[in-house]
């Protein structure tokens, strides 16, 4: 009695398997993007390569065989089309062997969800923080349950913009480690600034950063931008927080990793008696193990496809999806 | 002094200035950011909202007068009257004096798209009446000096989305009266309408 969820959106490969919100097994497989970035038909070739080993070691880790398996999710978006196409298509080849009944998940609230169900959050004003996106988003009910977006970014997600500059200062790119470990002591130099009530933008700091490179200390400029684009998203949750009256802030994504943004909304929150939840960091980077839970909530509520209505979308948003628990 | 209120970057307090009443905005400390951030923002911020204040009233618009600018605080003439949010239940009893506080609410907006400011914030929540029916304009905190079209349709668009949907057209009316290239930045509110992410984005407002 399992449900397992493929997570195929970008460079990891993941497979995780649940049972009544117990997270089983989470394996995965990591494409190396190097320092050119993620090529999406490689990455998915890569990943057609290894899905079967990759079910496998999950299967093997949680104790079972494919006879278990009661339920199947898998990523439906956003990401790259050509990767989410092999955990689709894995999935639903599952579902037809197995007779078993199968749903598409958003990535990002497969990243939301497993960090409110492991963190115990209830009713939290969510940042979500990752390469390709930056969000503030709340439970609403109407016009139906879905997280509804309070702010976000009208260009590069967050971690984009920290991956961007780590490659430009000839680092790792890494959801931002490598920047913060180059930021160790830096002083702050002035950088643009840019928040528009619940809403920011990342751009403008990333070509002041990369220009800056030239004629500064690198840890000087590493740490101004990092000290700036985390106060932005401070600045714009903290307006959430006091507009939605909400006391929970759940980090989430892959730049939850950042020990430096929790500790500044921590600081946050302290001001409104507010706590920050977050998830440990295997459910911050991509994982299987989001797709299994959330999967796993939307089979118990109803919410299956017939195998021809499971496509992909590579820009579905995160207020696209019902929230019916 | 006394605290009125608590917003997410300033507080509000009850003051005195030369022996008349004002309010003081002040914006505080955030712990999180560091030092230097923190000045340059608070600082920033507060000459900005003054200045743009100050070139609104130049420019006719009506807005409470800045009285003192001292670091991080603003003291601004304290107004009499009421939030237009809080008396939108007496449309139905009082519609002749809606319709007028809506107009006036549309011209205003006109005005300082005139003189290219745009507000941020203009939601009934930041629409002061006096007693005597005069309409004010106020909280200039998000406000910015722009003269980009999509900014001010952003501002037609928060109104919009805050008021019903049969009093938003005497208020879009006054605006086109009032604003010198109405056109282009109501062509522009249809644009924006019809894009994606505004579709999916409902405004609340608190």
């Amino acid at each position: 009695m399992a449900v397992i969820g493929i997570e195929s959106s970008a460079h990891t490969l993941g497979v995780g398997i649940a049972d009544k919100g117990k997270v089983l097994a989470n394996e995965k497989m990591m494409y190396d993007v190097g320092t050119t970035g993620i090529i999406p038909a490689k990455a998915a070739e890569q990943h057609i390569e290894n899905i079967g080993s990759v079910i496998g070691a999950a299967l093997s880790k949680a104790g079972m065989d494919k006879s278990g398996i009661t339920g199947i999710g898998y990523t439906k978006g956003p990401g790259l089309g050509p990767c989410l196409r092999v955990g689709q298509l894995a999935a639903k080849t599952l579902s037809m062997e197995l007779k078993v009944p199968i749903v598409p998940v958003n990535h990002a609230i497969g990243h939301i969800e497993v960090a409110r169900h492991v963190s115990g959050a209830k009713d939290p004003i969510v940042l979500y923080v990752s390469g390709g996106n930056s969000q503030i988003l709340g439970i609403i009910n109407e016009p139906f349950r879905h997280y509804h977006v309070f702010g976000e970014t009208f260009d590069i997600g967050v971690g984009n913009m920290l991956d961007s500059f780590a490659r430009a200062a000839k680092l790792n790119p890494a959801w931002g480690s490598s920047v913060a470990k180059l930021a160790e002591g830096g002083k702050y130099i002035q950088m643009p600034y840019t928040v528009k009530g619940m809403d920011f933008t990342f751009t403008g700091l990333l070509t002041n950063a990369v220009k800056m490179l030239e004629a500064n200390d690198p840890r000087d400029v590493a740490y101004s931008m990092q000290e700036t684009a985390f106060a932005m998203l401070c600045e714009a949750i903290e307006r959430a927080m006091l507009l939605t009256k909400k006391r929970e802030v759940l980090l989430s994504g892959g730049v939850a990793q950042s020990k430096r943004l929790k500790e500044m909304l921590e600081i946050m929150t302290a001001t409104h008696n507010g706590a920050v939840y977050a998830a440990p960091n295997e459910f911050n980077a991509d994982n299987g193990a989001m797709i299994a839970i959330v999967a796993e909530k939307m089979l118990d509520t109803g919410m299956q496809k017939k195998p021809e209505d499971c496509d992909i979308n590579q820009k579905y948003r995160a207020d696209a999806a019902e929230i019916r628990w | 002094m006394e605290k009125i209120s608590e917003g997410a970057e300033a507080e509000i307090y009850d003051a005195k200035v030369l022996g008349r009443s004002a309010i003081l905005k002040y914006r505080i400390e955030k712990g999180y950011r560091t030092r230097p951030l923190d000045y340059r923002i608070r600082s920033e911020r507060t000459k900005s909202e003054a200045k743009i204040m100050a070139r609104a009233s130049a420019r006719g618009a009506m807005v409470p007068k800045v009285l003192l600018i001292d670091g991080y605080g603003i003291y601004i003439e304290k107004l009499d009257g009421a939030m237009l949010n809080a008396m939108m239940d007496r449309f139905e009893k009082q519609k002749e004096k809606m319709r007028k506080i809506l107009e006036e609410a549309g011209k205003q907006l006109g005005m300082l798209h005139n003189a290219d400011i745009v507000h941020g914030d203009y939601t009934p929540a930041n629409i002061l009446v006096t007693p005597e029916g005069v309409v004010y304009v106020i909280d200039f905190g998000l406000a910015e000096i722009t003269n980009s079209v999509e900014e001010k349709a952003l501002d037609l668009l928060l109104m919009k989305r805050s008021i019903s949907k049969t009093l938003y057209p005497i208020f879009e009316d006054s605006y086109r009266k009032s604003h010198g290239d109405s056109k282009s930045v109501l062509l522009k509110l249809g644009d924006i309408e019809r894009r994606g992410r505004y579709q999916t984005r409902t405004l609340i407002t608190g």
